[in-house]
């Protein structure tokens, strides 16, 4: 691949967190606003990297039908903090080494842009983009997009409430929402969006 | 309104309370009354309704009942005159844009569920109903259902979401 100078900048991807059938549902909707905007514009996403926990073949097929020119490349598959059912014990380790990978992964890939919708699983791809821009890896204008869950109107999710903190844009659906949290700066609300 | 064709859904959810509330003689009586013939049931991970319930509600009530437990449900969802489901976003969703009059029955043993928070303000925007299992009947019975609004979705609303996102990353 050749590139000039000016694209150079757009050669990092952008990170698409995709979770559990819900939020992948409604990423899609996200995404597809994204890709369909003057292609010059959702070119400079590219190249898109859908995140997906291994053995999630639902979120894929998903996606997949919502965004048909996506291939199998755009997506990296990461190891499961934790499946259901899963014991205690076993989870601590699957948890780390869920953490480690993503930690790995940001660094290897150096994302412009992480985009995720509240999984569990974005939280850590978050907070090793942050990590790793305060330590210079990261590109001092890479970002980071949380966009809460549309069923959550009075109340943030758990991984809302850790990542409201670090976002450099969080997204609410709710006016309630929107209201209790007026005097932060990175929260923003469009209105009614799915 | 008359409601031919009514589909009950609880997602994943265990929810028997719901699915049992339909074998009672005054939830059948009222759906009879609203011209119901047809009954579909996607019980998920809730006790299904037996063979001798199923055969009792056709003989009484001229109602059949299908159920099953998980399959994709568009086809159920459009089917529908009337959605009756647990609070779950993908269900409220599916009522929203499919605009289809819907009831949402809320769980009261599925303590801190903060997915009744979405169905208590799309009702508070009269884009569906909600009640309780013990109040199924009497809802099903005097609700006004054509009295719920279309959902009304801005594009331009998503379109700012965007430009947001542009601007943040200088594109």
């Amino acid at each position: 691949m050749t590139n000039t100078g000016t694209q150079t900048a757009y050669q990092y991807p952008t990170y698409v967190i995709l979770g559990s059938g819900g939020h992948t549902a409604e990423m899609c909707k996200i995404n597809r606003a994204l890709m369909r905007q003057q292609s010059q514009q959702a070119q400079k996403y590219q190249p898109v990297r859908y995140i997906v926990a291994n053995s999630d073949t639902t979120s894929q097929s998903i996606l997949k039908a919502a965004l048909p020119d996506t291939s199998s490349q755009d997506f990296i598959n990461v190891p499961r903090s934790r499946s259901v059912g899963q014991s205690w014990l076993t989870s601590i380790f699957t948890t780390l080494w869920a953490l480690l990978w993503s930690c790995w992964l940001v660094w290897r890939d150096k994302p412009k842009l992480v985009l995720c919708n509240g999984p569990g699983t974005c939280v850590p791809y978050c907070y090793a983009a942050y990590l790793w821009r305060l330590l210079g890896r990261l590109p001092a204008h890479s970002k980071i997009v949380f966009v809460e869950s549309y069923c959550r109107v009075e109340t943030l999710s758990l991984s809302g409430r850790l990542l409201l903190p670090l976002a450099d844009m969080f997204v609410v659906h709710w006016p309630q929402l929107a209201a209790r949290y007026a005097d932060k700066q990175n929260l923003r609300y469009f209105g009614k969006i799915m | 309104m008359q409601l031919n064709v009514v589909y009950v859904t609880v997602g994943t959810t265990r929810f028997d309370a719901l699915i049992n509330s339909l074998t009672s003689h005054a939830v059948l009586s009222v759906l009879q009354a609203r011209q119901c013939h047809k009954l579909i049931v996607q019980h998920g991970n809730s006790l299904p309704l037996t063979e001798i319930q199923l055969k009792y509600i056709e003989d009484h009530f001229g109602i059949q009942v299908e159920q099953y437990t998980f399959r994709p449900n568009i086809e159920d969802i459009r089917a529908a005159d009337l959605i009756i489901g647990h609070a779950g976003a993908g269900t409220c969703t599916d009522i929203l844009h499919n605009g289809k009059a819907g009831l949402i029955v809320i769980n009261d043993e599925l303590m801190d569920n903060h997915q009744v928070e979405l169905a208590l303000q799309l009702a508070s925007e009269h884009y569906m109903y909600y009640c309780t299992v013990d109040q199924l009947s009497v809802n099903i019975a005097t609700l006004a259902f054509e009295a719920l609004k279309p959902y009304e979705l801005n594009p331009a609303n998503m379109q700012k979401l965007i430009t947001a996102l542009d601007d943040l990353m200088k594109f």
